[in-house]
């Protein structure tokens, strides 16, 4: 097992040797009996990972160090999501780790920063993103849920939805109506709350992979006490969209697409098409792709390091990777044959179905492709509405 | 084709797209597919019966043989009806085994599997894609699609120059459930207790193969089309930033583009089916079919994956409907020969084919 290093020294280690260092602790630790799973794990089966990263002080790569984060550079954090993506390490309950903390980080007031983010480090709370409901989605800033204001709290009434792992979460951040006048996106505010308060329930929702991985959420005369307002009340959409830019680096990170590439190259060996002409083709494509993309992410993760703001051309990097993931899995269907359909994962842990349908959402959720090139048209190119 | 012809094979597709309706729920609910999802057989038996009384087991066998002698182009205006519906009952391998006892001159087993009495299915597929049946004696038999289901299988078995085909009563598969919450089942070859059919069946059943891939396509185009009904119906209900989503015009093109790709397909497989029932035959004939199948592959996974993706979240969850399209073609694309197989297969059968 490798040396217990600080984390001078480990940031200190060459490019290589960081590498090493990393793989040799990853294998030696890696506490779950699943690896490269096609579905995201519940909490429970996914904790002792969670725990093992906490313990060792490994959970938040881009963190600041004064924060409990590692601090590392932009190369170093991505050589770390590539030794993971090599062993096949499960995704964790992440939503704390990449959304919500980077944001308070920034936004959030000294004391909530000292109360919410070492709880997130050990593991004590798991957040879920209460941003969406059913009638706002692509159109979020029509939200409704209903913050009325009782002098030192609010009361919320109304719903969100499509919320993933709600029913793993102990808290969570949500974006709600704390005025009606004037603009819809004025008159948000991005509020923190217990999942146990009273009035809130969860109902799990069964997705097309037959997982209860996303939920709705209930809300039904639910306190708020005033102190849990992230920044300025009514000016919660700057915030959230700040935490969508996070969002959308975390989602751009490149592991899935080289995971889903390594299983491809796997796929075609198990179907004797690893020699097949369009096969090598395609898959030199892919990789060369995907090097394209390691590179557009690291300039991402970099320019968050530096703590410049992330503006809307991040849409770019997210559509870039949900898309190669698609394809990549796409390229699995075509050469898998028979396997193609099949429900649970082929003899060897190969899984092309179950790779295919964890590609689909992620062109939806985290603002849809759709969404991100209006975005793009709209606010980076400058062309007319 | 004369004016009366035309109108005799107008006249008859319309009656075959109509006693669909037979199997199919009239509100065009799903309710009965949802219920049949991951049981065990599978299928409901009093269809497959309904299937048989209104001969289409035996659609395309010749009245002698106990069919109703309908042509390409009725089967696969069958097949796109079923198709729509997702319905699980599995023709197109039924059909196949009919051809294959209808071959043989077989009279023990083809009357109860014509009258939907007896599910016959052929064990003829020895790798995860191919639309060949080499028939080696120790290869294990894979995807037979709806195993369970089988009161007879049908082993094709490689015998010097000829293709022998043996019977085999029961079912001794193992089982692998499919995304479809159908099955497929896989065995191996045994030959104790069969019963040998016919000395050779290899002309049957490169015929019969090319017809189920040809079926199979006409399924998919069914299915695609059914499935982008719905989608247009979506944009047309659901409202965001205060407007139909199917008024935005970047949606707009992605269903324009969907259109295309459905027209294409309809074009591909039913002037296959119609060169069939010509007489187009040999390599002409896997030109045709391999040319629909890969258009029906391809284009029923780019359907069914954009209609996902334009009902949003909805369209990730089981309980919305239009998810079960994406999840059969899954199934269903790579059946008879995936994309890339028919590719390759056009280019060593049509006209010029083998140069550029
Ligand atoms: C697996 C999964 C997990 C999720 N997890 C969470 C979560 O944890 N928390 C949370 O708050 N939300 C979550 N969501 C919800 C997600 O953010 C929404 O699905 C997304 O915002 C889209 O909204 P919608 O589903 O209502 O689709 P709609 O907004 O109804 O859109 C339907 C289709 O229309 C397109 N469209 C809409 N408007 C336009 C336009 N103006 N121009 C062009 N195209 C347009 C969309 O791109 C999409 O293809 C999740 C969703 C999924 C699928």
């Amino acid at each position: 097992m490798s040396a217990d290093l600080p984390l001078d020294e480990l940031a200190a280690l060459d490019e290589e040797a960081f590498r090493l260092h990393v793989r040799e602790w990853i294998e030696g630790n890696y506490p779950l009996p699943v690896r490269h799973p096609t579905r995201r794990l519940h909490w429970h089966e996914n904790k002792p990972w969670y725990m093992a990263l906490s313990r060792k002080g490994w959970l938040a790569p881009g963190w600041p160090r004064d924060h409990g984060g590692m601090g590392l550079d932009a190369t170093r954090q991505l050589i770390m999501l590539e030794e993971m993506e090599r062993f096949g390490a499960a995704r964790v309950n992440d939503m704390g780790l990449v959304m919500l903390g980077p944001m308070l980080i920034r936004y959030a007031s000294e004391e909530q920063k000292r109360r919410f983010l070492p709880r997130i480090l050990s593991g004590e709370d798991i957040w879920c993103q209460g941003y969406s409901e059913p009638n706002a989605g692509s159109d979020l800033a029509a939200l409704r849920l209903d913050a009325a204001d009782h002098g030192d709290h609010w009361i919320l009434n109304g719903q969100k939805t499509w919320i993933t792992l709600a029913n793993d979460a102990n808290w969570i951040f949500v974006l709600a109506r704390t005025n009606k006048t004037g603009k819809k996106q004025e008159g948000i505010s991005f509020l923190l709350l217990p999942m146990d308060s009273p009035g809130v329930s969860v109902r799990p929702i069964v997705n097309l992979d037959l997982h209860d991985e996303f939920c709705e959420v209930f809300f039904d005369n639910v306190r708020v006490p005033k102190d849990m307002v992230v920044g300025d009340v009514d000016k919660g959409w700057g915030y959230a969209k700040a935490l969508l830019g996070f969002e959308r680096i975390a989602i751009g990170s490149p592991k899935l697409s080289s995971n889903g590439l390594a299983r491809l190259k796997q796929l075609a060996v198990s179907v004797g098409k690893d020699q097949d002409p369009a096969f090598l083709d395609s898959y030199a494509r892919f990789s060369m792709e995907l090097a394209d993309l390691k590179a557009l992410y690291e300039a991402y993760v970099e320019r968050l390091k530096r703590g410049e703001a992330i503006g809307p051309d991040v849409s770019i990097l997210k559509i870039v990777q949900t898309e190669l993931f698609q394809r990549i899995t796409d390229a699995m269907l075509e050469i898998a044959g028979g396997h193609a359909g099949l429900l649970e994962p082929m003899e060897d842990g190969l899984h092309p179905a179950g790779s295919f349908l964890l590609a689909r959402p992620s062109t939806i959720f985290g603002g849809s492709s759709e969404i991100l090139r209006n975005i793009l048209a709209r606010n980076v190119l400058d062309l007319p509405a | 084709m004369s004016e009366t012809a035309f109108e005799d094979r107008v006249q008859s597709l319309r009656m075959i797209r109509d006693s669909a309706a037979a199997v199919m729920p009239a509100d065009g609910g799903l309710g009965r597919v949802r219920a049949l999802r991951f049981t065990l057989p599978g299928i409901d038996p009093a269809v497959w019966g309904s299937m048989g009384s209104m001969g289409w087991i035996g659609l395309r066998l010749p009245e002698e043989a106990g069919g109703i002698g309908l042509g390409m182009a009725e089967a696969c205006a069958l097949q796109e009806e079923l198709g729509r519906a997702l319905v699980p009952e599995p023709l197109v391998p039924g059909a196949l085994s009919a051809r294959l006892l209808a071959a043989a001159g077989d009279t023990a087993l083809l009357p109860s599997l014509l009258a939907g009495e007896n599910l016959v299915l052929t064990a003829w597929q020895q790798s995860a894609d191919s639309l060949e049946a080499p028939g080696d004696p120790e290869a294990p038999r894979l995807f037979i699609p709806m195993a369970a289901a089988a009161g007879t299988v049908l082993l094709p078995v490689r015998e010097g120059n000829g293709l022998a085909l043996y019977a085999v009563e029961g079912t001794r598969a193992t089982i692998l459930k499919t995304q479809d919450g159908g099955h497929v089942g896989s065995l191996a070859p045994s030959l104790a207790g069969a019963r040998r059919v016919a000395a050779d069946v290899s002309a049957a059943m490169d015929l019969a193969l090319d017809e189920a891939a040809l079926g199979t396509a006409a399924y998919l185009l069914g299915l695609m089309e059914r499935c982008f009904e719905m989608t247009l119906d979506y944009l047309r209900a659901r409202q965001q930033f205060g407007k139909a989503l199917g008024s935005f015009q970047a949606l707009q093109h992605r269903a324009a583009d969907l259109k295309i790709q459905i027209v294409l397909t309809r074009a591909s497989v039913e002037g296959a089916a119609a060169d069939l029932n010509a007489g187009a035959a040999g390599d002409a004939r896997r030109a045709l079919v391999s040319r629909a199948k890969a258009r029906a592959a391809e284009a029923a996974l780019r359907v069914t994956r954009e209609a996902v993706q334009l009902h949003g979240a909805i369209g990730y969850t089981d309980e919305y409907d239009i998810g079960l399209f994406l999840r059969k073609a899954m199934v269903t694309a790579n059946a008879f020969g995936s994309a890339a197989l028919h590719r390759a297969r056009y280019m060593r059968c049509a006209p010029g084919g083998q140069s550029v």
